[in-house]
C-alpha cells in the first residue's frame, strides 16, 4: 500500500480529532437527557435521588390527562409559532436585506428589543395591552407572545445566510424568463435554506421551552407543559414528567430513523 | 428540504401519539354557563392555585356532585397570582389562591369580591377564627409554618433559636426559603424587633444579621431535596416540605423540628379569593363550602398532609396525620403573621438585593 | 451638449420610476409583515414600558400615573451597577466559551455531506426540545452529594468524603454552556456551510498554510455567522437567571432576577420598567460599539 502523504496524514489525524471532539460535545448535551430518562424509572414521589427501579410512572402517565394535554397544547403552539415566525422571518430577512424603505432602521432596531429585554417585560406589557383591548387570553395570545420573540431570532439567523451575491443569481433567473414567484421558490429559497432550517429549529426550540409568555398570557383552561413543570417547583418534579419526556424523545428518534429508512428506499428506486 | 420533511414527519408522529392518548381531555368544548342569566347554574369552574396541593379525588367528587367541569391551572410563584389579579386576566378565573400577606392590598385595590358567607356555612362553622384574616374576602385553605428542621446525625450543633443559625459551624449547611418578606422577619425576630417593622434602621440591622446568615447558606429553595440527599443538614422551610422530607427518610428519620424556646415562627395561609368579574360565583361558593366540609378536608389532608386551619377537619383526620413528626412541636401558638408593609416593601427589597449582590 | 444629459437624466427618472413599481410591491410583501408585527407587538408595548418607567409605585404596588423620575434616581444606587457588571461578566464568559466550543463543532458539521450534516444538526436540537428546567435538574441529580458521581468517586477510593459539586460556579458555567451552545452553533453552521470549498482549495494551492487559510479566508468569510452567534448568545445570557437559580442555589441575583422581582413579588413596575430601559440602552450601546469596532456597518444592525 502506498504511504500516505504528510497532508493526507494530517487530514486523517484532524478527522479523528474532530470525531472525538464532536462525540464529547454531544455527550455533554445528551447527559442531562439520559439522566432524565433514567429517573423516569425512579421509585420516588418526587425525583430527589435514586430510590430503586419502577415502571409505575408510565402507567400513571396515561391516566394523567392534564399532563398529556399540556404536551399536546405546547406542541400545537410550537408548530404554529414556528411556521408563522419562519414565514415572516424569511420574508423579513430578505426584505430588510434587499430593500431600502422609510422606517427600516426602526424595524431593524426593534428586532433586537425582544432579544435584549427580559421576556417578563414584554409579557407584562402585552398582557396589559391585551386586557385593555378586551382580547381574550388563550392560545392566540400565547402565540402572539411566542412569535414576538421567535421572529427576531429567525430574522437574525436567516440574514446571516443572505449575502449580496444572491441578487445576481436572481437577476439571472429573471432574465431567463422566470417570474418573481418561480425565482423565489427555485433560486432564493434553496440558497438560504440552511438559514431557514436553523431559524425553524431555533423558533421551535424557543417556543416549546418557553415559560414566561406562556405563563402570563395563558387563559384559564389550558397551560403548556413547561408552565406545568415550573409550577411543580414548590415540591419537586414528579417522575411521570420524566416518563412523558422519555416517550417524546423516543418517538422523535423513531420518527427520524423511520423517515430515513423510507427516504433510503425511495432514493434507491429512483435511479432504476 | 429533506431535513424539513424529517422534522415534520417526526412531529406528526409525536402529535398522533398525543392525540390518541390525551385527545379527550384537551378537546372538551368549553360550555359557557356564566353570562346566561341568574337562574341557570354554572357548569364550569376555573381555579388558579398551587400544583400538588389538592386531591384529584376531591375535585372529581365535586364535579360529579355538581355536574360541572373544574379547570385547574397552576402558579409557580405567589407573584403569579398577584399579577393575575392586579394586571389582568383575573376575571378568567373563579377562584384564585393567594396568601394572607397580600390580602390587605388586594382588598384596598378592589381586586377581589366580597364573599357571601351565608352561602359558605361550612367555613364559619369549622375554620378557626384566629387564622382567618380579611374574613369577608377569603377562605383559608391550608397553612404553613416556616420553621427550622435539622438532621440530628449530621448537624454539628443543637438549634433552639434563630441566632444559632449564625454559628460558624454551620457554614455551607443551611438550605433556606427565599424572598425578602420571608427572610427579613426571621432576622427581625432574632434581633428582638417587630417582624413587620417599617423602620429603616431596624431593617438595616436585620440586613447585617442576614449577611452573617448568608455565610452559612448552601442554597435558597429546594429544602426537601437538599435535606434528603445530604447536601444540607439544616433547613429553614415550610412544615409541609419538612413532612415530605421526613417521610422520605423512612424508618430511621434523623430529621427533627428544632425545639425553639422563645423565638416566634412565621405562620402563613394559602387561601382562596374570588376575583372581581369572575363568571361562576355560584359554583365557586359551592366549591368553597365543599372544601370546608370536615370529612372532605380530612380526606384531602391524608393526601396532602399540610397544617390546616379547619379545626373540625383536623379532628376528623387520621392518627397518622395528627401524629406527623413535622407538626409535633411545642410552640405552635408562638407565631407571627406576615403583614402588608406598604411602601416599606421597597426598603426591604433594596436590602434583599444588597444581600444577594454582595458588597 | 445639453441635450444628451437631459436625455440621460430623464431616462434615469423613468428607470427610477420603473424601479419603484418593480420594487415597491415586493418590498412591501417581504418587509411588510415583519415591520407591522414589530410595531404592533414590540414598539407599542415598549413605548408603554418607557411611559411606565416615568411613573411611580403606589403604596400597594399599583402604578401611580404621575410624572416622576424616582425610578431613574433609584438606579444610581451602586447595587445596580454591581448587578449589571456581574451579569455582563457571566454573559461575556458564556459567549466566549460557546463561541470557542461551538466554532470547531459547527465547522466539523459543515464539512460533512449535507445529508449527514442535517442529521447532526437535528441531533443537537433534540435535547433542547425537552424542558430546560428538567435538564438543569438532571445535573443536580447527577452531581449531588449522594449522587452517582460522588458514589463512584467514593467507591473507587478517589475520595473518602463526598465532593461538593452542586451550587458551585463551575456547575453554573456547565449549565450555561449546555443551555446556550446551539444558539452559537446554528448561525455558525449556516455561514460555514456556505463557504465555498474551492476558495479554501485555492488558498492552499496558492501556498497558504492551513492556519493562514483559516485566519485570512475562513474567519473573515464566516464573520456574519460569528456576529449572529455573539448576538444570540451574549444578549440572552445577560438576562438569564434560571441557570444560577437552579445550579447556583439562588445565592446570586442577576439583572434578570431583579427585573423579574420588580414585576413580580415587589410589584414596583416603574422601577422594573426603568431597569429594562437601562438594559436596553446598555445593550444597544454595546452592539453599536461592537459593530463599529468590527467594521460591520453593512450588517445594518444599529
Amino acid at each position: 500500500m502506498a504511504k500516505l502523504t504528510k497532508v493526507q496524514r494530517r487530514k486523517k489525524a484532524l478527522g479523528i480529532l474532530g470525531n472525538i471532539y464532536s462525540v464529547l460535545i454531544y455527550a455533554v448535551l445528551y447527559i442531562p437527557v439520559v439522566v432524565m430518562m433514567i429517573f423516569s424509572f425512579n421509585n420516588q414521589r418526587y425525583n430527589y435521588y435514586w430510590n430503586g427501579f419502577t415502571t409505575q410512572w408510565y402507567g400513571k402517565l396515561f391516566s394523567n390527562d392534564a399532563l398529556i394535554g399540556s404536551l399536546w397544547y405546547s406542541l400545537v403552539i410550537a408548530v404554529l409559532a414556528t411556521v408563522i415566525s419562519v414565514v415572516i422571518g424569511t420574508l423579513g430577512a430578505l426584505g430588510l436585506k434587499r430593500f431600502e424603505f422609510r422606517g427600516k432602521k426602526l424595524v431593524n432596531n426593534m428586532l433586537y428589543v425582544p432579544i435584549i429585554v427580559p421576556e417578563i417585560v414584554l409579557a407584562v406589557a402585552l398582557l396589559i395591552i391585551f386586557m385593555n383591548l378586551g382580547f381574550a387570553l388563550g392560545m392566540g395570545s400565547i402565540l402572539i407572545g411566542h412569535c414576538t420573540f421567535c421572529i427576531p431570532y429567525a430574522v437574525v439567523t436567516i440574514k446571516g445566510r443572505i449575502s449580496g451575491d444572491g441578487d445576481s443569481l436572481e437577476e439571472a433567473s429573471m432574465d431567463l424568463g422566470a417570474n418573481r414567484m418561480q425565482t423565489f421558490w427555485r433560486v432564493t429559497l434553496p440558497s438560504i435554506m440552511p438559514g431557514v432550517m436553523s431559524a425553524a429549529f431555533l423558533s421551535f426550540t424557543l417556543s416549546i421551552d418557553d415559560v414566561v409568555m406562556s405563563n402570563l398570557l395563558a387563559g384559564a383552561k389550558n397551560s403548556t407543559l413547561p408552565v406545568l413543570i415550573l409550577s411543580m417547583n414548590k415540591t419537586g418534579i414528579t417522575p411521570d414528567v420524566n416518563a412523558l419526556t422519555t416517550i417524546m424523545i423516543l418517538v422523535i428518534v423513531a420518527g427520524m430513523v423511520l423517515s430515513n429508512l423510507v427516504k433510503g428506499r425511495l432514493n434507491k428506486r429512483v435511479p432504476q | 428540504m429533506k431535513q424539513l420533511l424529517t422534522g415534520i414527519l417526526s412531529l406528526a408522529l409525536v402529535f398522533s401519539l398525543a392525540a390518541c392518548s390525551g385527545g379527550g381531555g384537551s378537546a372538551t368544548p368549553a360550555p359557557n354557563g356564566g353570562g346566561s342569566g341568574n337562574e341557570a347554574a354554572s357548569t364550569e369552574l376555573n381555579i388558579y392555585m398551587w400544583q400538588q396541593y389538592i386531591s384529584d379525588q376531591l375535585i372529581s367528587d365535586f364535579e360529579a356532585a355538581n355536574n360541572c367541569k373544574v379547570n385547574l391551572s397552576y402558579m409557580s410563584d405567589n407573584a403569579d397570582a398577584i399579577t393575575r389579579l392586579t394586571a389582568g386576566g383575573g376575571q378568567e378565573y373563579d377562584l384564585i389562591m393567594t396568601c394572607d400577606a397580600y390580602m390587605e392590598s388586594l382588598v384596598a385595590g378592589d381586586y377581589v369580591q366580597k364573599l357571601n358567607l351565608d352561602n359558605i356555612p361550612n367555613a364559619g362553622a369549622n375554620i378557626n377564627e384566629a387564622y382567618w384574616t380579611a374574613k369577608d374576602y377569603c377562605i383559608p385553605y391550608l397553612m404553613n409554618y416556616i420553621y427550622v428542621v435539622y438532621n440530628t446525625e449530621t448537624c454539628p450543633i443543637d438549634i433552639t433559636c434563630y441566632n444559632d443559625l449564625l454559628d460558624p459551624a454551620l457554614k455551607g449547611q443551611i438550605s433556606t426559603i427565599d424572598g425578602a418578606r420571608n427572610l427579613f422577619p426571621i432576622a427581625l425576630i432574632a434581633l428582638g424587633y417587630d417582624p413587620n417593622s417599617t423602620e429603616e434602621s431596624e431593617i438595616a440591622a436585620a440586613y447585617e444579621w442576614l449577611v452573617k446568615f448568608n455565610e452559612n447558606v448552601v442554597a435558597y429553595g429546594n429544602a426537601e431535596q437538599n435535606l434528603t440527599n445530604g447536601t444540607a443538614s439544616v433547613a429553614l422551610t415550610f412544615d409541609g416540605n419538612a413532612s415530605w422530607a421526613m417521610t422520605e427518610m423512612g424508618e430511621n428519620n434523623p430529621l427533627v423540628v428544632a425545639p425553639f424556646t422563645s423565638d416566634a415562627v412565621q405562620l402563613g395561609f394559602d387561601l382562596y379569593v374570588i376575583p372581581k368579574g369572575a363568571a361562576h360565583v355560584d359554583l365557586a361558593e359551592k366549591f368553597l363550602n365543599y372544601i370546608c366540609d370536615p370529612q372532605v378536608m380530612a380526606a384531602n389532608l391524608e393526601e396532602y398532609p399540610y397544617s390546616c386551619p379547619n379545626d373540625a377537619a383536623v379532628a376528623a383526620a387520621s392518627e397518622a396525620y395528627r401524629s406527623d413528626p413535622a407538626r409535633d412541636f411545642s410552640y405552635k401558638e408562638n407565631v407571627f403573621f406576615q403583614e402588608d408593609v406598604g411602601d416599606a416593601l421597597v426598603i426591604y427589597n433594596d436590602y434583599y438585593q444588597k444581600l444577594k449582590v454582595g458588597e | 451638449m445639453k441635450k444628451p444629459i437631459d436625455d440621460a437624466s430623464s431616462l434615469q427618472a423613468i428607470n427610477r420610476r420603473r424601479d419603484v413599481r418593480r420594487k415597491t410591491l415586493p418590498a412591501l410583501a417581504q418587509a411588510g409583515p415583519v415591520s407591522v408585527w414589530m410595531i404592533l407587538f414590540v414598539t407599542i408595548p415598549m413605548l408603554f414600558i418607557i411611559y411606565i418607567s416615568f411613573m411611580s409605585r403606589g403604596v400597594f404596588g399599583d402604578v401611580v400615573y404621575e410624572f416622576s423620575l424616582e425610578s431613574y434616581q433609584t438606579l444610581l444606587d451602586t447595587t445596580y451597577f454591581k448587578v449589571i457588571l456581574k451579569s455582563l461578566q457571566v454573559a461575556v464568559f458564556t459567549t466566549v466559551l460557546c463561541l470557542g466550543l461551538g466554532y470547531p463543532f459547527a465547522y466539523y458539521i459543515a464539512r460533512k455531506p449535507p445529508e449527514v450534516a442535517s442529521k447532526l444538526i437535528m441531533l443537537i436540537m433534540i435535547p433542547f426540545w425537552t424542558n430546560s428546567l428538567m435538564r438543569l435538574n438532571s445535573w443536580l441529580l447527577l452531581f449531588q452529594t449522594s449522587g452517582p458521581i460522588n458514589t463512584f468517586l467514593q467507591w473507587s477510593g478517589i475520595t473518602d468524603h463526598p465532593i461538593t459539586f452542586i451550587y458551585t460556579d463551575a456547575l453554573v458555567v456547565l449549565g450555561m454552556i449546555t443551555n446556550m451552545l446551539p444558539f452559537a452553533v446554528l448561525p455558525l453552521y449556516s455561514t460555514i456551510e456556505k463557504l465555498q470549498k474551492s476558495l479554501l482549495e485555492a488558498s492552499s494551492d496558492l501556498g497558504a498554510t492551513p492556519v493562514q487559510t483559516f485566519l485570512k479566508v475562513t474567519l473573515p468569510l464566516t464573520f456574519p455567522g460569528i456576529f449572529s452567534a455573539i448576538i444570540l448568545v451574549f444578549i440572552p445570557s445577560l438576562g438569564i437567571y434560571t441557570v444560577s437559580d437552579v445550579l447556583g442555589g439562588g445565592k446570586v441575583l442577576y439583572i434578570g432576577n431583579i427585573i423579574k422581582n420588580q414585576f413580580g413579588s415587589i410589584r414596583n413596575w416603574p422601577l422594573g420598567a426603568a431597569l429594562s430601559v437601562l438594559l436596553l440602552v446598555i445593550t444597544g450601546l454595546l452592539i453599536f460599539i461592537y459593530t463599529r469596532f468590527a467594521k460591520l456597518e453593512d450588517m445594518e444592525v444599529v
